[in-house]
């Protein structure tokens, strides 16, 4: 293989593939990068068994194809600290050689037929979308997705197409992320999946520019995804997911409106007070008025007070105010609704135009 | 007729017509000397248990100082003298008749039994089956008198001299029991015995001195003035001795005091571990469970504690006459004395130092700086002689003094405390001084008093500032003053949820995290059926089930503070503590034991990498926590090394 290319170009692309690459795997040779030089393309693969990209570089001078399968990192840092404008990949007796100028290096390969393969993107249906509508529905649901372990379905991130929208949940079971955008899904039919978030998050990261389209195939065993250059799959996690639509309550009678920015200021600065564990901040509704009150046995207590919108009688909830400040964090607008029930019942906070985020409450004395 | 009956009507010839009818009267009165015979297989077994009855008869008598003399193991010749009050003609004349004793007169006084002995049948026991002679002469007396038995054959009581006091000698014991006398070990295990019965009586018995010599060599002594500790010292050595926690409480006329040891020197068995009631030995199951109980969740469970524990209460509140050798009692008042025991007991046990090895970290450089600076004021005893010297050169005496080829137990005991003295050593020369002169001091607990406060005090200084060491992501690594110590990160993170949560929930304020979607728990039937009556119990700890459908359980809420909860796990576990537990779990029992199972399923795992900031966080809180010594199933959660393990390890002295 040899190949002459623009430096800042395969830099791009070797940054993209080195998100999937594993730096310590037990099958060592994912831990490079395959790259495979065809007519005027240059192709750089890396998988990590789980999630596996193609990142294709047009405008490419070859003057050999063929493929190389080279240290992934070094590559990438390498390419990086190099100062030239074009860079020279070469294979020579069983090395592969990076230049650029007067600068070079030598860098040992491995045979690429113990590399695995990597499937390619030719589904028969597909769904476009707006790469940037994709990634906002990803912040928006995966920062809800469980991290410790426990249900391993939760790890993921539910996907569903239904009634000409596309629909993202997150959930570790004491909080859920819902976000939804209109979607054209034509006449197929679509199962809904679980992403890993990981995987999820990887696939924002090849979307290069958010308002490219790109197109989604959800399979059976796998999620693709296809950009400008780039090809991503996700393995899918095989498991049951809560019955989201269950879980958004309907029946609240409380519901206030309040600033985000200040209902955030105002929740961190009693979550000051808190326990590092258990942390629980009451939300006190009166008329017009919301007090948190945030309690921490041998450390003592804060209290906070804002001006809020409310329908409703008096009442009082509790939440963990990490799981609410997530929430706030994401929000959309300049206004965040609450709605709940009672003290025991969920706590239903909507961020944004198709965007609703439900927290359990925490109870004292059940 | 039956062929036993043949050989009992045998052996009864003496006493039985031989008729001439077949069923004659084949039930008679036995005649005394055979009764005794009797009765002594059963108060009588040994020497040991001569050397016992003996001399709680002394000790009843009084006596401030006895010496025992044995020969051979005692199945020779034993001879207790005492300078108690001493017996008159009248008295010495009924001494070995049986049943008579001077402890009781009248049914009620069976009652409030407040003497060691009361049924008269000891001294009866041993003069039908050894040749025995008192001789006694009480204080105000100016001569005094002497009467002797052999098997059973009481000779007439005739006037001796002698020093105030008695002397009871007990010779060829078993002489005319050849089988009963087969059944003695050898000379070595008998004196154990001995020993072990004297060494007892010793610690029920501060105040009174003892002196026991083998063969005419003395292998165990006591001083009256030596206090509890004094003869723990003496007796088990001076590692133990020096790191005993004094325990000490009162509940109306229940007093309870003497000392705990740490947990590492619990031990299989429960030999260590010694109860005396009123001054009398007891191996009582109840008083055994409740040290036990005491020390549930900081010692491993099979571990048996040690401990020297004195329990006064009125004669009236027990009864002894359940147990032929008074070994066990029957308490009138079980749950108050429970309770209060068991109170009692956790204080002490809070303030013993349960990591591993070594010593309290700090005592050691606490001794090392005092000891040169306070010995000199130490030293002058008020009681006149230094003691410390004269307990030194006792030390030194026992060693040379046991044989070693004929008494491996008294060896053992002499090199424990040559270890012991060893360990000591190395701490600095003026140590033992120190340790001898906090002996001295009465209550025998100061002793540790300032390094309490120093260790306290560093506890306050100490900023966790590292660094920190993580070894395969399951031990952590941190160097203290003086030495370091390993963390088990899973244990602490354990404890310290635990402690967090209990005291949550006597704060009233244990939150609960609801679930989006109950977690269901598949867990049969019968299980169900169990669980069901423990939902409001449960929910008292944040736990909230509910049925779900036939045998299935729905989990609605966890405790706030678990995270990372494995449900299914935490379900199973409860319904095997139920299962254990039987029909009357104790509502806050099991609450304790489900924050333990359920801090056990929801800790950091060995096996997660923690960063600096959370080591030190979960430093900080375990130090806010307080108990932080073991995790709730009692395993330690850290491991403390001094400066003088490592100067061990590597020789370096």
């Amino acid at each position: 293989m040899k190949v002459l290319c623009n430096r800042e170009k395969l830099r791009e692309g070797l940054a993209i593939t080195n998100g999937v690459i594993p730096t310590r795997s037990t099958k060592a040779v994912l831990e490079n990068v395959c790259l495979v030089a065809t007519d005027d393309t240059l192709e750089l693969v890396g998988t990590d068994l789980e999630v596996s990209v193609r990142y294709r570089i047009d405008d490419v001078k070859v003057e050999e194809p063929g493929p190389a399968v080279i240290p992934s990192r070094v590559a990438l840092d390498f390419v990086r600290d190099l100062s030239g404008e074009t860079v020279t990949l070469e294979t020579k007796d069983g090395n592969c050689f990076i230049t650029s100028g007067a600068d070079s290096c030598e860098l040992v390969t491995v045979d690429p037929d113990e590399y695995p393969v990597v499937p390619r993107f030719d589904a028969e249906k597909q769904l476009p979308l707006q790469g940037g509508i994709l990634t906002r529905l990803v912040n928006q649901t995966s920062f809800a997705a469980a991290r410790e372990p426990g249900r391993y379905a939760m790890h993921g991130i539910l996907l569903a197409i239904e009634d000409d929208c596309l629909r993202m949940v997150g959930t570790d079971g004491r909080r859920l992320a819902l976000s939804s955008t209109p979607v054209d899904a034509g006449k197929g039919e679509w199962a809904p999946v679980i992403v890993p978030a990981k995987g999820m998050q990887l696939f924002c990261r090849v979307i290069s520019d958010p308002l490219d389209t790109i197109h989604l195939d959800l399979g059976e065993h796998q999620i693709g995804m296809q950009t400008q250059n780039a090809e991503i799959f996700a393995r899918l996690i095989d498991g049951e997911f809560p019955r989201y639509a269950a879980v958004v309550p309907t029946d609240c009678e409380q519901s206030l409106e309040a600033d985000t920015e200040l209902l955030n200021k105002k929740l961190r600065l009693v979550a000051n007070v808190t326990g590092e564990d258990a942390r629980a901040v009451k939300f006190k509704l009166k008329k017009k008025e919301l007090e948190l009150f945030g309690q921490s046995i041998g450390r003592g207590e804060a209290t906070a007070h804002m001006e809020v919108a409310f329908t409703g009688k008096a009442a009082e909830v509790a939440f963990n105010p990490d799981y609410v400040l997530d929430g706030l964090k994401n929000c959309e607008g300049d206004t965040v609704r609450l709605e709940f029930k009672d003290r025991t019942s969920p706590g239903k906070f909507t961020l944004g135009e198709n965007f609703v985020y439900v927290v359990m409450p925490i109870t004292v004395d059940a | 007729m039956a062929p036993e009956t043949d050989h009992e009507s045998d052996s009864e010839s003496t006493a039985i017509p031989v008729g001439a009818t077949p069923p004659a009267a084949r039930i008679a009165l036995l005649p005394d000397v055979l009764r005794n015979k009797i009765a002594a297989g059963e108060v009588i077994e040994r020497p040991a248990s001569v050397v016992k009855e003996l001399l709680e008869n002394a000790l009843d008598a009084g006596a401030r100082q006895i010496s025992i003399d044995l020969e051979e193991g005692g199945a020779r010749r034993i001879c207790i003298s005492d300078d108690g009050r001493g017996m008159g003609p009248e008295d010495l004349a009924l001494a070995f008749q049986a049943h008579a004793t001077s402890k009781l007169t009248q049914l009620e006084d069976l009652d409030h039994i407040s003497s060691l002995g009361f049924r008269g049948e000891a001294l009866a026991s041993m003069g039908s089956v050894a040749r025995c002679s008192i001789n006694s002469r009480p204080a105000e007396a100016s001569i005094g008198w002497r009467v002797e038995v052999h098997g059973g054959r009481h000779e007439p009581l005739r006037e001796a001299g002698g020093p105030r006091g008695t002397q009871v000698e007990v010779g060829d014991l078993f002489f005319n029991t050849p089988a009963r006398r087969r059944f003695l070990k050898r000379t070595s295990t008998e004196l154990g015995r001995c020993l072990d019965v004297v060494q007892r009586l010793a610690l029920a018995h501060p105040g009174v001195g003892m002196v026991v010599s083998h063969n005419g060599k003395r292998v165990f002594d006591v001083e009256s003035s030596m206090d509890l500790r004094a003869r723990v010292r003496r007796t088990f050595g001076g590692e133990l001795a020096a790191a005993l926690v004094p325990v000490s409480g009162q509940d109306g006329p229940l007093r309870l005091f003497g000392f705990i040891a740490p947990a590492r020197f619990a031990r299989r068995d429960t030999s260590r571990q010694m109860w005396f009631l009123n001054g009398r030995f007891l191996r009582d199951r109840v008083l055994v469970a409740c040290l036990r109980e005491a020390w549930r969740g900081s010692l491993e469970e099979r571990r048996q504690p040690v401990a020297f524990l004195h329990l006064n209460m009125p004669p009236e509140a027990v009864d002894v006459n359940v147990h032929p050798a008074k070994s066990e009692v029957r308490f009138r008042e079980q749950r108050r004395l429970f309770s209060f025991l068991l109170r009692t007991l956790r204080e002490a046990i809070l303030d013993t130092d349960l990591a591993t090895p070594g010593e309290r970290l700090l005592d050691i450089a606490q001794r090392r700086r005092s000891a040169a600076a306070e010995a000199g004021a130490l030293l002058p005893d008020p009681g006149g002689l230094p003691r410390g010297a004269g307990q030194a050169s006792s030390e030194v005496r026992e060693v040379p003094g046991a044989d070693v080829a004929e008494l491996p137990q008294l060896s053992a005991l002499g090199s424990l405390q040559e270890s012991a003295a060893g360990h000591r050593g190395l701490v600095g020369s003026g140590d033992s001084a120190a340790d001898s002169a906090a002996d001295s001091a009465p209550g025998a607990a100061s002793g540790s008093d300032d390094s309490e406060a120093d260790t306290a005090a560093w506890r306050a200084r100490d900023d966790f500032a590292g660094p920190f060491l993580q070894v395969d992501r399951t031990f952590l690594l941190r160097a203290l003053p003086e030495g370091f110590e390993v963390i088990d990160q899973h244990a602490l993170h354990e404890r310290v949820t635990f402690e967090e949560m209990r005291r949550d929930l006597a704060a009233g304020a244990l939150e609960s995290q609801r679930l989006l979607v109950p977690e269901l728990v598949e867990v049969g039937r019968a299980d169900l059926e169990l669980l069901k009556g423990h939902f409001e119990a449960l929910g008292a700890v944040g736990l909230e089930l509910e049925q779900f459908g036939e045998g299935t359980l729905a989990v609605q809420a966890l405790p706030a503070r678990l995270r990372q909860v494995d449900c299914e796990g935490l379900v199973r576990d409860i319904i095997e503590l139920l299962a254990a537990r039987g029909r009357t779990p104790v509502a806050e029992e099991l609450l304790e034991e489900v924050l333990h199972r359920a801090a056990c399923r929801a800790s950091v795992m060995s096996g997660d990498e923690l960063n600096e900031d959370e080591i030190r966080s979960l430093l900080r809180r375990a130090r806010e926590a307080g108990h932080d010594q073991t995790c709730p199933h009692a395993r330690p959660t850290r491991v403390r090394f001094t400066r003088a393990d490592l100067d061990r390890a590597f020789h370096r002295r």
